[in-house]
């Protein structure tokens, strides 16, 4: 319920939306012109007539895929295996932090320190040359896991900001009732600390989309090995590079408007 | 006052101590009995441990010497003991603490369906009843925020029962409400009290304890400085200290 003057604030926001969106225009179009005048001292010569080919083709009716989709769908498959072993990473290592245990919390916390203060490039590395031939991982599974328990470490931090926040009452009202907890957890804590989680997880999550194309130097043909190969062959160095960016654009955007929609669900049943 | 149950303690405390990290000695070897149906009003001032005294009932504190034994089971570290009298205290808190998540059926029924293992229609049934009983069967699919803070209490009364408790502790139970809310909770509190729940009050409400208190004990630093009737405290307190602290509230 919002009162008078918060609603006053809201108005007051919206109107303000038409000068945001010019004052954005006008970045865009400096921005532009810059670019322009920097290819052009460059001598680039623009061939965006080439692009689309590697995107899709038509050939006898039929719809054929281009390498940067091919891409896609790898980036696709990285990002959705990453994303629910980085929550479960994140949720595992915040509950250790938070136990009563110290070999627990000793473990948690070593895993975050050792994650958050070492290159993600090295972690790749690390994975796919050191512990994937012992462990028997191929590329692909090398880089999720590499990803995931990387972007877990920020997310255990996350997640344990979001439990921490509940109020020790309900804790003690939870401890009363008799709840066990795993119950006090799963009925109460948790779901109350998700609304509060949600905004931070999602930066992250869009962290770990961007992040996944690091793992084009193990070789995996995501979306960012896709343009560097085209980019080999062709010399179309900017227009592929704005196109791959515009696509990992879509894509973060289509997250972030997910999540609000998640937001929403989530406020209404309070 | 009747002599209830003359010698059936439910609850007994022995040279209890608790000492607060930094060093503050919350309860300085206190002891006491209550007797299954006693109602036992608990005040004092601010610090006087009287908080500190119900928490440790329920193991919400841990103690540092002394024991509590609660309708026979010692609250001590072995888990299970310590579940069971989790079970069997009820606890209501000054704050409510009511799952702002939940509607208030689901928040009276989540205990009996998850430590008691009822079915949601046996739940839903004795919350139906409990939320009657406490005066506001109209608010079950209401969420927390939606009611007033009177209401609140009165849920987390409902919830506390739910549980079948052998000992409801009642932690300054009207001491966030507003002024014409208070007397709502207090006639909750009443009629469990002349139901035979034995219950443990701390407040500052003297005409509850008038009305339904067996024993009225007087706290300050840890200790117990003054018990005794109602009556006693009204009409002939001994101590200085009691007197003080009795003009102050009165």
């Amino acid at each position: 319920m919002r009162n008078k003057n918060e609603h006053a604030i809201y108005t007051q926001m919206k109107r303000s939306v038409v000068l945001d969106i010019l004052k954005f225009l006008a970045v865009i179009a400096a921005a532009v012109w810059l670019m322009s005048r920097g290819t052009e001292r460059l001598g680039y010569n623009w061939q965006w007539y080439q692009v689309p080919k590697y995107i899709f083709q038509i050939q006898d009716g039929q719809l054929i895929w281009g390498p940067l989709i091919d891409g896609l769908m790898v980036t696709f498959r990285i990002t959705a295996w990453g994303l629910v072993l980085a929550t479960i990473f994140g949720l595992v290592t915040a509950l250790f932090r938070l136990s009563a245990s110290f070999v627990s919390r000793a473990l948690a916390r070593g895993y975050v320190e050792i994650i958050r203060n070492t290159p993600l490039l090295v972690q790749i590395f690390f994975l796919y040359f050191v512990l994937a031939p012992v462990l028997n991982l191929d590329r692909f599974f090398a880089a999720v896991l590499a990803l995931s328990l990387f972007e877990g470490a920020y997310a255990s931090e996350i997640f344990r900001a979001g439990i921490v926040s509940i109020h020790q009452g309900q804790w003690e009202a939870a401890y009363s009732l008799g709840l066990g907890s795993y119950h006090t957890y799963r009925y109460i804590v948790l779901p109350q600390a998700i609304r509060r989680i949600l905004p931070p997880l999602t930066s992250q999550g869009i962290s770990l989309i961007k992040d996944s194309a690091l793992v084009s130097t193990i070789a995996v043909y995501d979306l960012t090995m896709q343009g560097r190969a085209i980019i080999a062959e062709t010399f179309l160095t900017f227009e592929i590079w704005f196109t791959v960016a515009a696509i990992y654009l879509i894509i973060t955007v289509t997250l972030s408007l997910v999540v609000t929609v998640m937001e929403n669900y989530f406020k209404i049943r309070v | 006052m009747s002599l209830k149950n003359a010698d059936d303690y439910i609850i007994t405390v022995d040279s209890l101590n608790k000492i607060f990290p930094g060093g503050i000695h919350a309860l300085v070897s206190f002891s006491t009995k209550v007797r299954r149906g006693e109602v036992l009003v608990v005040i004092g001032p601010s610090g006087s441990g009287k908080s500190t005294f119900l928490r440790c009932l329920n193991g919400l504190e841990e103690i540092d010497s002394g024991s509590i034994i609660i309708d026979g089971i010692p609250l001590d570290d072995n888990k299970k003991n310590r579940l069971e009298i989790r079970k069997e205290v009820g606890m209501v808190f000054q704050s409510f603490n009511l799952f702002p998540h939940m509607t208030v059926l689901e928040n009276v029924n989540l205990a009996q369906r998850l430590v008691r293992k009822k079915n949601k229609e046996q739940a839903t049934q004795s919350t139906m009843d409990l939320l009657q009983k406490v005066g506001i069967p109209e608010k079950a699919e209401s969420y927390p925020a939606q009611l007033s803070g009177g209401q609140q209490q009165r849920v987390a009364i409902a919830r506390a029962l739910a549980m079948m408790p052998k000992v409801m502790l009642f932690d300054e139970a009207t001491s966030a409400l507003d002024p014409e809310m208070i007397g709502e909770v207090l006639d909750v509190m009443k009629t469990l009290a002349r139901e035979g729940m034995t219950m443990i009050v701390v407040t500052h409400e003297m005409g509850f304890a008038r009305e339904v208190s067996d024993r009225v004990i007087f706290m300050e630093d840890g200790a117990i400085v003054e018990e005794g009737t109602v009556e006693h405290f009204f009409t002939r307190p001994e101590k200085e200290r009691t007197k003080l602290f009795l003009s102050q509230i009165l």
